[in-house]
């Protein structure tokens, strides 16, 4: 149970806190790789003015839609990840490719990643640079939230 | 369309761990960072092999072995010797480099590296040709800069210890230190040296202070001194301090002055004092 948290945890993470970082610094979302981008109904959102040397929180150009990332396999099944923009921020996270081959990956599915959209959802909306907690080694490294962070602002 | 503050991040394996370095600009990277960068790196990587016990050679293991007397390290070992009999003292015995019953500086050197290489190569880019800010986070203790004229802050999420991927609070830090320390670090326990059990009753302790050397000396020495012996989040010079209970309390001290958490829930927000 704990890699499948953790792989999810990674790749939600990742995916969302990279969109926020795109989203806050008026950048565009990358296109290039599989992620593909499907037009929502709404318009635009109109970037937020900034005073020069702070960072905007939310609002940025940043078309509104629905981006689904690249395919991932785990050593359970394929873990998709598709994100919904609305109002320059990120409103939703799904999975629509999750591994479902047994009763106990449908319960993780069903429980785990609302839970874990939720914690990604809200560090990102704290604008979160770094992050301390008690030591960690270099493989605590990759499934922390400091990597995911390092990750998006790459 | 204007650009606001850039993020520049580099990782780097060192220490046992992953750095962090993160640099913020107005605009283009100058030219000075990506050298100074590497330099900041590879001067941990030098503190890492002198001060590391798990590298048979470093000058910690030497001494540990009786291959090499204290005296023969060399200053920088000297320095840190001389300062963690220093931290013993202030800390009233709960931070001890000698609880082992050999020259153990581990829990010193993380804090005092990284505010070292911090301050050596990190800091004089500040100010400089638009760069806003720079900041080294190695292992989840960090020492951060700000540039005085700029309008920007480090947001640090402080993890919380009983929730992998959860974070109990994010402070706005413009210059500063910030370590952790608990029982979850490297897997073991934390050892109380003045009784050599483990330290028991708190899950975290963290600490704003302006140097990660002392930040990280007292988050350690919190650690054990456990939830029913505080006293010592009263230093003036601890800017922040929070502990987290194994049963969940949440406790947070400003300028030494503790802060009643309020009834909202454990944390609405915290800024760091000073």
């Amino acid at each position: 149970m704990k890699k499948i948290l953790y792989a999810l945890l990674a790749t939600v993470s990742g995916v969302v806190l990279l969109f926020s970082y795109r989203t806050s610094t008026g950048a565009e979302i990358p296109t290039s790789g599989t992620a593909t981008h499907t037009a929502g109904t709404a318009s635009g959102s109109t970037a937020s003015g900034t005073a020069s040397g702070s960072i905007a929180s939310g609002t940025a150009a940043v078309k509104d839609g629905v981006y689904t990332g690249p395919a991932e396999s785990n050593p359970y099944g394929q873990v998709q990840v598709r994100v919904t923009v609305s109002g320059g921020r990120v409103t939703a996270v799904n999975a629509p490719q999750y591994p479902s081959g047994n009763g106990r990956s449908q319960q993780i599915s069903s429980v785990a990643l609302p839970q874990l959209a939720a914690e990604a959802l809200k560090a990102q909306s704290a604008r979160i640079d770094m992050v301390s907690g008690a030591t960690y080694t270099s493989t605590g490294y990759q499934q922390s939230l400091q990597q995911a962070l390092d990750q998006a602002a790459r | 369309m204007s650009v606001g503050p850039v993020p520049r991040v580099w990782t780097a394996s060192t220490m046992g761990t992953v750095a962090s370095i993160r640099v913020i600009t107005a605009g283009p990277t100058p030219a000075a960072v990506e050298p100074a960068v590497r330099a900041c790196i590879a001067q941990l990587d030098a503190d890492d092999r002198l001060f590391s016990p798990y590298r048979a050679e470093s000058a910690v293991s030497r001494i540990r072995d009786g291959r090499m007397p204290l005296v023969d390290a060399g200053p920088r070992v000297g320095e840190v010797a001389r300062a963690c009999a220093d931290a013993r003292t202030a800390t009233g015995g709960l931070f001890d480099a000698w609880r082992d019953g050999w020259f153990d500086p581990t829990g010193y050197v993380k804090g005092w590296a990284v505010e070292q290489a911090t301050r050596r190569w990190l800091a004089p880019l500040v100010g400089g040709r638009g760069v806003i800010a720079v900041g080294l986070n190695v292992g989840g203790d960090m020492q951060l800069l700000t540039a005085d004229d700029a309008d920007w802050e480090w947001r640090v999420g402080i993890a919380d210890p009983r929730l992998r991927g959860d974070v109990l609070t994010v402070l706005g830090i413009r210059g500063g230190a910030v370590a952790t320390s608990g029982p979850a670090e490297r897997g073991a326990h934390i050892t109380d040296p003045r009784t050599g059990r483990p330290a028991v009753g708190l899950a975290g302790v963290t600490v704003v202070a302006d140097d990660l050397t002392e930040a990280d000396v007292w988050a350690t020495a919190g650690v054990v001194a456990g939830p029913g012996d505080t006293a010592w989040a009263g230093r003036p010079s601890l800017r922040t301090v929070i502990t987290v209970g194994a049963d969940g309390t949440r406790r947070v001290w400003a300028r030494g002055t503790p802060v009643t958490v309020g009834a909202a829930g454990p944390f609405t927000s915290a800024r760091a004092a000073g």
